[in-house]
């Protein structure tokens, strides 16, 4: 299992009676690429942030590659993101006055995966196949187009070779030949790097590149003022 | 890539971050330039004179006699005539007595007419004696011995002429050129007055004033700015003061030296003080502006800390990558200051000892301006904290 939640509570502890999530139960499993569709407000960065470790549950079993986030203090549970998560969010990817090559460096730096010379072909490598023209690795990436930056950010996301990878609405802020691009791109990598991926988005009509589409109105079951148990 | 990232974060931010570096810059030229004044001038002041058991004047107060008579600096009040200084040499408690007669000047430098005497019995430092690098003491009275500054910015050597003119500004209307002198001696480097000096025999500074042909009779001076006295024992130095205090044919003045230096050092202590205390507001401002300036910032980089907490950086890594940028910023400002302060040194350098008889070297590095400049990194890293907080526990980090 990729993902598999239990009984998963979440509420900020500034409010402790109001859940902000509650999951019974929700597994996606190894290599599978799941579309999961939620409006904003729905508890969508929430899990993302549950799922990657940023946040931890208020209650319940959290565990991302048979791992228990749950069972992890902080710096482990940094750790562990740096070395088996990658993610791409909707916007602000990249530091704006890293160029590309030094973005995707700086993602490797925080993970125990390789820091030989192979890095950088393997940056070299990512790059020229997210269509990322040479002339364009060094410059401040807040120079780049949007398009360029999400394909930098995807590069990003896989140079630690994760095992699970986190989009967060990634094409929302890309026009559509870019967008679809952008997914044709992602799609042929997650296959390529047997990765699993869970794109989460309110579009649904990238759910179409998907083979299983959840809804997160049905996975989250937390009701208005309900409070973690 | 930890450097690179707050040195391309700080370049990102190049408006703040350069005015922020003006800051304290300038605060570190203050703080390193008072330091090093402080002590420079204080080892320049204690080492001018030493082996002298008294110093005799004309009645004043004791420093204003100790800064004219010693350190060419500020006038002379009265003069005292030669009869008095002749009884205190001939005092059987005294040792050597040698005459000093100031008021005059070449190019700016000062002109000291006393005796041979002076050659043999003066001393600075840790009782070193005056020493000739070239030349020997002046015999004739149209001699002159040359400090080693004053040879070396006038580009004087032995047997070159020079005109004396009467009074101490640079350009007087009054030169005595129709009696030029000639360089007999030049004293090696003391870093003292010594050094701004030129030097000719009583003879000679009578003669300017009065109008005397080389070749007549030697002119005995009517009278001298100062002595100074040597005792052949130190026991007597209290009753020998006592004795010129109370002379009765003129009104006298004999200090010690060593108690008119301290006395100096609690006038200038209070000044000195006063002017670390506003060197190290200075400093305390400018660091509280890197602070302000860094904490801005961490609001500007919201999203680019949460970026890298997502990407793998624990929460340290942000505190130490906001403490790395200002350490880069107050290094680098180090090193500006100290080179302004070195470049000013060097470019004025000359003032300060033509204007206030200090000598300051242009090497600002000593192990205390070295403890300094830890103290600002430290002081650095502590007004740092409060952005680097800031940066650790964002909102991101629950």
């Amino acid at each position: 299992m990729a993902i598999d939640l239990r009984d998963v509570c979440f509420a900020y502890p500034g409010a402790p009676e109001t859940s902000i999530l509650n999951i019974k139960q929700w597994t996606v499993a190894g290599n599978e690429h799941i579309f999961v569709h939620g409006a904003s407000g729905s508890g969508k960065s929430t899990l993302l942030n549950l799922l990657s470790g940023i946040l931890s549950s208020s209650g319940g079993e959290v565990a991302v590659l048979g791992q228990r986030l749950d069972k992890m203090n902080a710096y482990q549970r940094d750790r562990f993101r740096a070395n088996h998560i990658g993610y791409v969010f909707q916007q602000f990817n990249l530091i704006p006055y890293l160029g590309a090559v030094d973005n995707i460096q700086i993602a490797s730096q925080f993970s125990k995966q390789k820091k030989s010379a192979r890095l950088s072909a393997d940056i070299e490598n990512l790059l020229s196949r997210l269509n990322i023209s040479r002339a364009d690795w060094h410059k401040p990436s807040a120079k780049l187009s949007i398009g360029q930056q999400q394909r930098v950010a995807i590069a990003r996301a896989l140079i630690n070779q994760p095992e699970l990878l986190i989009a967060d609405e990634p094409t929302s802020a890309l026009d559509q030949p870019n967008s679809d691009n952008f997914m044709s791109l992602l799609m042929s990598l997650a296959k390529e790097h047997d990765i699993t991926l869970l794109f989460v988005s309110h579009d649904m009509s990238l759910s179409r590149y998907f083979d299983r589409v959840d809804a997160l109105s049905e996975i989250n079951q937390s009701e208005a003022s309900s409070p973690c148990l | 890539m930890f450097v690179k990232l707050a040195v391309k974060s700080l370049l990102n931010r190049k408006g703040s971050a350069l005015l922020t570096l003006l800051a304290m810059s300038v605060s570190i030229f203050v703080l390193l330039g008072v330091e090093h004044i402080r002590t420079q001038s204080k080892d320049s002041f204690a080492n001018t004179v030493s082996g002298v058991d008294l110093i005799v004047g004309a009645r004043t107060s004791s420093l204003n006699l100790l800064l004219y008579s010693v350190f060419r600096v500020g006038s002379p009040s009265n003069n005292i005539s030669w009869q008095s200084f002749q009884a205190i040499a001939a005092n059987p408690k005294v040792a050597w007595a040698i005459p000093i007669s100031l008021g005059d000047s070449h190019k700016g430098y000062r002109v000291l007419g006393t005796t041979a005497d002076y050659f043999q019995h003066f001393s600075y430092g840790k009782q070193h004696k005056l020493r000739f690098a070239q030349g020997q003491a002046f015999e004739q009275v149209f001699d002159v011995v040359l400090g080693a500054e004053v040879a070396h910015q006038l580009g004087y050597h032995l047997g070159d002429k020079l005109v004396l003119a009467h009074g101490i500004a640079t350009t007087s209307f009054a030169l005595h050129d129709d009696k030029p002198f000639q360089v007999v001696g030049i004293l090696a480097p003391t870093v003292t007055p010594v050094d701004q000096t030129v030097h000719v025999s009583l003879a000679g500074i009578e003669a300017i004033h009065k109008n005397w042909q080389q070749g007549g009779a030697t002119p005995s001076p009517s009278s001298i700015t100062a002595g100074m006295v040597g005792l052949k024992s130190r026991m007597a130095t209290f009753a020998v003061q006592r004795e010129i205090n109370n002379y009765r044919q003129e009104p006298l003045l004999a200090i010690l030296p060593g108690v008119a230096l301290s006395e100096l050092w609690q006038m200038m202590g209070l000044l000195e003080n006063t002017l670390r205390l506003i060197s190290v507001l200075v400093l305390v401002a400018a660091l509280l502006g890197l602070s302000a300036m860094l904490l801005a910032s961490i609001r500007e980089r919201e999203r680019e800390i949460q970026l890298l907490r997502v990407i793998g950086a624990p929460p340290w890594f942000l505190f130490l990558l906001i403490e790395l940028e200002a350490v880069l910023i107050s290094s680098l400002s180090i090193v500006c200051g100290a080179t302004l302060l070195y470049l000013s040194l060097i470019s004025l350098g000359d003032v300060l000892t033509l204007q206030f008889g200090l000598h300051v070297s242009a090497n600002i590095f000593s192990i205390h301006s070295v403890y300094l400049l830890l103290l600002v990194i430290l002081a650095t890293l502590i007004a740092a904290a409060i952005p680097s907080l800031q940066a650790y526990r964002n909102r991101f980090n629950n």
